[in-house]
């Protein structure tokens, strides 16, 4: 099992989460994140009040899934994702160990 | 192992029990039920105490619930054995011999045994014991022993009757706390609270104590109706979860609410009406206690003399607007002469009750304070009739933690907050330093939602509803007009904030255009967030506050650049109108694509008639290497518009001027635009640099020479400078001026030019920047007799402004370096 987590912008969500859902992911979790990579926070001067944006606002998203769908699941997100501008993102590929359902107590795959 | 038979009186009870249960359908069973059933507890307990043969100095009592002869189906049977001290073994057997068949049968019997001094001592201690303990009721045994231990125990509440009300007050601010409040939670706790049943019993308690005098007549009524109603609904609960329950899930809500007898209409769903019903008796019971709590807290007698009616409506609402003003509650009296007074079931709005209203809307907490006794005091709905449908209505949303109503006095409340100079956030203090009318503002607060009436777009219906409120009031002239913009447009900040790309000009310059002045996104900004206060943490995280200062800053400064203003956003209002009336034959989801992709300037700067010839040009997907132009006579005598569409990418504005150049016409002025997806569109006006009449060979000339140079067979480079040889510079020179801003646009680094007029000026300028690798985004050209200023908009390789110091000093010198070279060669 891996989880493919991504960091995207707050406007490419609803996309992404329709092509995951073309794909037949079932199931996508969502967190309101701030942070920074390469797109640093700035400055902005709002009627003459300096104030430092050190965070920029991103979706972070985590999908369960099956080996063998990883690589489509990627694929997906970062179509869905890109604008070809800076700040689109990021995303990362882990293990996952152990999946379980916890209602049911189904583990691996059925968990997904 | 076989169990050992149940004791006979256990049996009769649970039979009993099971026919009281199915005598009334699960959502009747009120407090006439709960009555009976402990009647019928009395009867068991009484029967088996009788059968110990308990020695003549132990008293059985009952209390908590039981006590009060208020027994739920799946509630606890609270046993008090008062005993005298004197018969240790005995009481320890009765106790067994009662207590055992009880909890043999399958009943939760909580039981405590105490003599009449020890009754005393720990209801001094505690206020849970002291609470139950006045409720107490003998059952059976020696009554009297249970009567000493009940005038003790009320004798340690009468003692202090302040301080008792002050504990009792205290309790329901730490239940409200760790139970939520369940006059608005849309998984109420219906006992413990804020508004709950406990709440009912403490405005009891206290009367008990302090006088009954203490409750208005008004008020025991609605407490009446709201235990029978709580007490129906708790039952049925408890039925259905065959539980101890007392939170009210959101899927229980549906069963509930039919077994209640309550029916899906239109715009309300039967659960809705359930907790619709819920949320007005807790209303009404939070308001009360709250009220006689801080009337025996005050130790305020109550008045003697007969309440004194108001002359009208006029005279009552200015006393309720002073109150607020004070901040002072509404005491007793005043709140029986309200109602005393004469009401007229739709009252006209004179001068005074505008006047009277606005000033409550003004006084903060305690004017919405003032509101909330309006509407118990069932004046509110009289007043602005469009309350009612959204009183105590409940939104089923993760978002939102109140019902309507609650949501927007608790928005008024906030912006009041906000207009007091509460909050520091500079996206605040710059909306409040636009000063828009507070009046509106407060409105606008108390009006945002008044459309969430069950009833599709809650904003169109919104609108509709406040602009009928608005004239009932007779709110009129700039004030109506900012109010009824705040209703419509409420959710544009927060949503384009969290769900469009801020980085896309067009966005921002369509936001501004439909908010159209500086004062009017004020007013959006300070009700987004009052409104986001007002909904819940989740609704105003920082997440979203960024975003939403993004989108502000943002939209303030096209409006601070006067890149968009009121007349503005009217032209492009109208062109775009005009533009789609001039497709009309088109379909509409290509004009309105058209539409979506290209860049305001371009509405602003084309005539809808040309926007309209471009149409066709511009509107087919353009493939990665296809190149359309099209050539029309301009307005002007010899002089063509030239439009060129092909997909983007740095050096294409290069080689079109070069191109031109090439092709023996001379730019008279140009304008480059970039769409949404990345196609340019480039409108130059040019004239034949020889000859006043440009036929087809010269176009085709351009034609062949531009797509040539973008398949790179030819080198521009080496043409353009051949050509520029064998052509004189003018003879007026004038100096070639470079400047870089970045402050100009948010998206764009700018860079103006000035130079003397030539042949190939542009690509030479053009091609530098594309050398560069940046990308003409948007460009004005334009030619003044032999001088030509020029501006172009360019975006670094990765779409953002060149912000690095060494970058910009290499643009300006690579310029300069282009034109001066040429102008040292001629």
């Amino acid at each position: 099992m891996k989880l493919v987590t991504a960091i995207v912008k707050p406007h490419r969500v609803d996309e992404v989460k329709e092509a995951l859902r073309d794909l037949g992911v079932n199931g996508l979790t969502t967190t309101d994140v701030e942070g920074f990579g390469r797109q640093r926070g700035h400055t902005e001067v709002y009627r003459g009040a300096e104030y430092q944006v050190d965070f920029v606002p991103k979706v972070k998203l985590e999908v369960l899934v099956p080996d063998g769908d990883a690589q489509g699941v990627v694929d997906a997100i970062v179509k869905a994702a890109r604008t070809g501008k800076i700040g689109d993102g990021k995303l990362w590929v882990t293990e996952a160990e152990q999946v379980l359902r916890i209602r049911t107590g189904e583990m691996g795959p059925d968990a997904v | 192992m076989n169990a050992a038979p149940l004791a006979q009186p256990v049996v009769k009870l649970r039979e009993d029990l099971g026919v009281l249960e199915r005598a009334y359908s699960l959502g009747h069973h009120g407090p006439w039920a709960a009555n009976r059933r402990a009647e019928m507890v009395d009867a068991a307990i009484g029967q088996l105490f009788d059968d110990a043969g308990a020695p003549s100095s132990i008293g059985l009592a009952a209390i908590g619930g039981y006590g009060r002869g208020h027994q739920l189906p799946r509630s606890d049977v609270d046993l008090l054995i008062v005993h005298d001290g004197t018969h240790g073994d005995e009481v320890a057997a009765v106790a067994e011999r009662v207590l055992y068949p009880l909890w043999d049968g399958g009943f939760e019997v909580g039981q405590a045994v105490r003599t009449p001094h020890e009754c005393e001592l720990i209801a001094a201690e505690r206020l849970d014991a002291l609470t139950s303990m006045l409720d107490i009721r003998p059952v059976a045994g020696d009554r009297e022993l249970v009567e000493a231990a009940a005038s003790r125990v009320r004798a340690v509440a009468a003692a202090h009757p302040v301080g008792f009300a002050r504990s009792l007050r205290e309790d329901a601010d730490a239940r409200a706390e760790r139970f939520g409040v369940t006059a608005y939670l849309l998984e109420p706790d219906l006992k413990q609270g804020a508004g709950g049943l406990r709440d009912l019993q403490a405005v009891r308690w206290v009367a008990a104590v302090v006088g009954a005098a203490l409750v208005r007549t008004a008020e025991r009524e609605a407490l009446e109706a709201a235990e029978e109603f709580l007490t129906r609904v708790r039952s049925a609960l408890q039925f259905e979860t065959d539980k101890r329950a007392d939170r009210l899930p959101l899927e229980l809500q549906p069963p509930i609410a039919r077994a209640m007898g309550f029916a899906d209409e239109p715009g309300l769903l039967a659960e809705d009406a359930l907790m619709r019903r819920v949320f007005e008796h807790a209303r009404a019971v939070r308001w009360i206690a709250g009220n006689v709590l801080a009337r025996a807290e005050a130790g305020s007698a109550m008045p003697t003399e007969p309440p004194m009616p108001f002359g009208d409506l006029d005279r009552a609402l200015e006393a309720v607007a002073d109150a607020a003003e004070a901040g002072a509650p509404l005491d007793a009296r005043m709140l029986d002469s309200i109602e005393a007074t004469t009401v007229p079931e739709s009252p006209l709005w004179s001068e005074g009750t505008r006047r009277s209203f606005l000033r409550i809307l003004r006084a903060g907490d305690a004017g919405v304070r003032a509101l909330d006794a309006l509407d118990q005091l069932g004046m509110l709905a009289v007043l602005v009739p469009a309350w009612s449908p959204v009183r105590c209505r409940p939104q089923r949303d993760p978002y939102h933690r109140f019902t309507v109503d609650t949501h927007l006095t608790t928005t008024l409340a906030e912006m009041g907050r906000l207009l007091d100079g509460a909050d520091d956030e500079p996206l605040t203090m710059g909306a409040l330093a636009q000063s828009p009318d507070r009046d509106a503002l407060l409105l606008g607060a108390l009006l945002h939602d008044i459309g969430k009436i069950g009833e599709g777009s809650h904003v169109s219906a919104g609108a509709r509803i406040a602009a009928a409120t608005l004239d009932r009031i007779g709110v009129r002239g700039g004030v109506r007009d900012l109010v009824m913009f705040m209703v419509e447009q409420h959710l544009l900040l927060p949503d384009t904030a969290t769900r469009r790309d801020l980085t896309d000009e067009n966005l921002i310059i369509d936001v501004a255009a439909r908010i159209g002045s500086p004062e009017r996104l004020a007013a959006l900004t300070l009700l987004a967030s009052a409104d986001s206060n007002a909904t819940g943490p989740a609704a105003w995280t920082p997440w979203r506050r960024t975003l939403l200062r993004e989108l502000v800053v943002r939209v303030q400064r096209t409006f601070d650049r006067g890149d968009m203003g009121a007349e503005l956003a009217h032209r492009l209002t109208s062109r775009l109108e005009e533009v789609r009336a001039r497709l009309e034959g088109e379909p509409d989801d290509v004009v309105e694509r058209f539409v979506l992709r290209m860049p305001r300037a371009y509405f602003l700067a084309v005539e809808p008639e040309r926007v309209a010839a471009h149409h066709p040009t511009i509107a087919p997907d353009v493939g990665s290497t296809e190149v359309r132009s099209v050539a029309h006579p301009a307005s002007r005598e010899g002089a063509y518009e030239l439009l060129v569409v092909a997909g983007d990418r740095p050096g294409l504005l290069s080689w079109i001027a070069g191109a031109v150049a090439l092709a023996g016409l001379s730019i008279l002025s140009a304008q480059v635009f970039t769409t949404d997806d990345g196609v340019a569109v480039d409108l130059f006006e040019v004239e034949g640099a020889f000859e006043t009449e440009i036929g087809e060979p010269r176009w085709r000339e351009f034609r062949g020479v531009l797509r040539k140079a973008i398949e790179g067979r030819v080198s521009l480079a080496h043409r353009v400078a051949d050509k520029q040889a064998r052509y004189p510079t003018p003879a007026m020179r004038t100096s070639v001026t470079v400047a870089v801003d970045n402050e100009a646009s948010d998206y764009s680094t700018v860079i103006e030019v000035g130079a003397p007029d030539r042949i190939g000026l542009l690509y030479d300028i053009t091609s530098a920047l594309a050398e560069l690798t940046l990308d003409v985004h948007l460009a004005k050209v334009a030619t003044y007799t032999d001088r030509v200023i020029d501006a172009f908009y360019v975006r670094d390789a990765v779409g953002g402004k060149v912000t690095d110091p060494a970058q910009v000093a290499e643009i300006e010198a690579a310029i300069r370096e282009r034109l001066e070279a040429h102008a040292d060669r001629s």
